[in-house]
């Protein structure tokens, strides 16, 4: 019965130590495959765009999806892009083709502003 | 493209800064106008009859500009294109409250001009209706300018 028992104890030790090795060898990952690459998206929620900043090659096709109750838009500045009214969960696309930083905001909400930089 | 409410600069060239600025006026000159007439109605008061008539006067006289720089809000930052959904409601409902506040203020009028006729009974279901009508476009606008967002 007690080897029974000291077996039983060592089993579980070693199933724990097994346990917490396999949490700290997921957490040595690089950093660059824990975080899947979704850069291509920019979330509207909450009265803002997320990233703020968006840092993508040339020839990406940027997507906004509106996660908000309210409508909002995707303008740019200089008025290389510019989507109709976004209702929630509507979605608009844009590809740049061309460098450079292309600043937008909502025309709804002109406080809503956000930047594509394109490298 | 930071804007600031309060700079006299956003508040004349935004695009649709000057919709929101003005709609609190014919807001509050209305609410308070209908209240007042309920208590003149109420109180037999001459002098609350003449403040309702007043602030009716004026709150009519706001929708005016209320109504042009919303129309141009929605040329000028949507370049007009076909609303749906909140934007909609909010268009349509807040054309219906001016042109009811308009119908309030001509009765109010009416009466005014011709000593002889009192103000009719059923102005103040009008008033109560149209009260309701400039609270739900209010929100819904408010609701749009995202009044309760962050910053």
């Amino acid at each position: 019965m007690r080897r029974v028992v000291s077996t039983a104890v060592l089993f579980a030790a070693t199933f724990g130590v097994a346990f917490a090795g396999l949490r700290a060898g997921a957490g040595s990952l690089p950093a660059a495959a824990q975080q899947k690459p979704d850069a291509t998206e920019v979330k509207i929620d909450n009265f803002s765009f997320g990233p703020a900043e968006l840092k993508v090659p040339v020839g990406t096709t940027v997507t906004w999806t509106n996660h908000d109750d309210i409508p909002h838009t995707a303008v740019s500045t200089d008025k290389t892009f510019k989507s109709k009214v976004l209702d929630t969960d509507e979605k608009f696309s844009f590809t740049f083709s061309k460098p450079g930083t292309y600043e937008y905001f909502c025309s709804i909400h002109p406080k809503m502003t956000g930047r594509v930089v394109v490298q | 493209m930071s804007v600031n409410p309060f700079d006299l600069k956003t508040v004349v060239l935004a695009k649709h800064a000057q919709h929101v600025v003005l709609i609190h006026f014919p807001i509050a000159l209305f609410m308070v106008a209908v209240a007042f007439d309920f208590l003149a109605q109420w109180a037999k008061n001459r002098s609350l009859a003449a403040a309702a008539y007043f602030n009716l006067l004026l709150a009519a006289g706001f929708t005016v500009p209320v109504v042009a720089t919303g129309l141009a809000a929605w040329q000028w930052a949507l370049e007009g294109q076909k609303l749906k959904g909140i934007l909609l409601m909010h268009l349509v409902l807040g054309c219906i409250s001016a042109v009811v506040i308009w119908v309030v203020f001509l009765i109010h009028l009416r009466a005014r001009r011709h000593p002889g006729n009192s103000l009719p009974t059923y102005r103040l279901s009008l008033e109560a209706v149209a009260v309701l009508l400039v609270g739900v476009t209010a929100h819904l606008g408010g609701f749009l300018s995202g009044v309760n967002g962050p910053g």
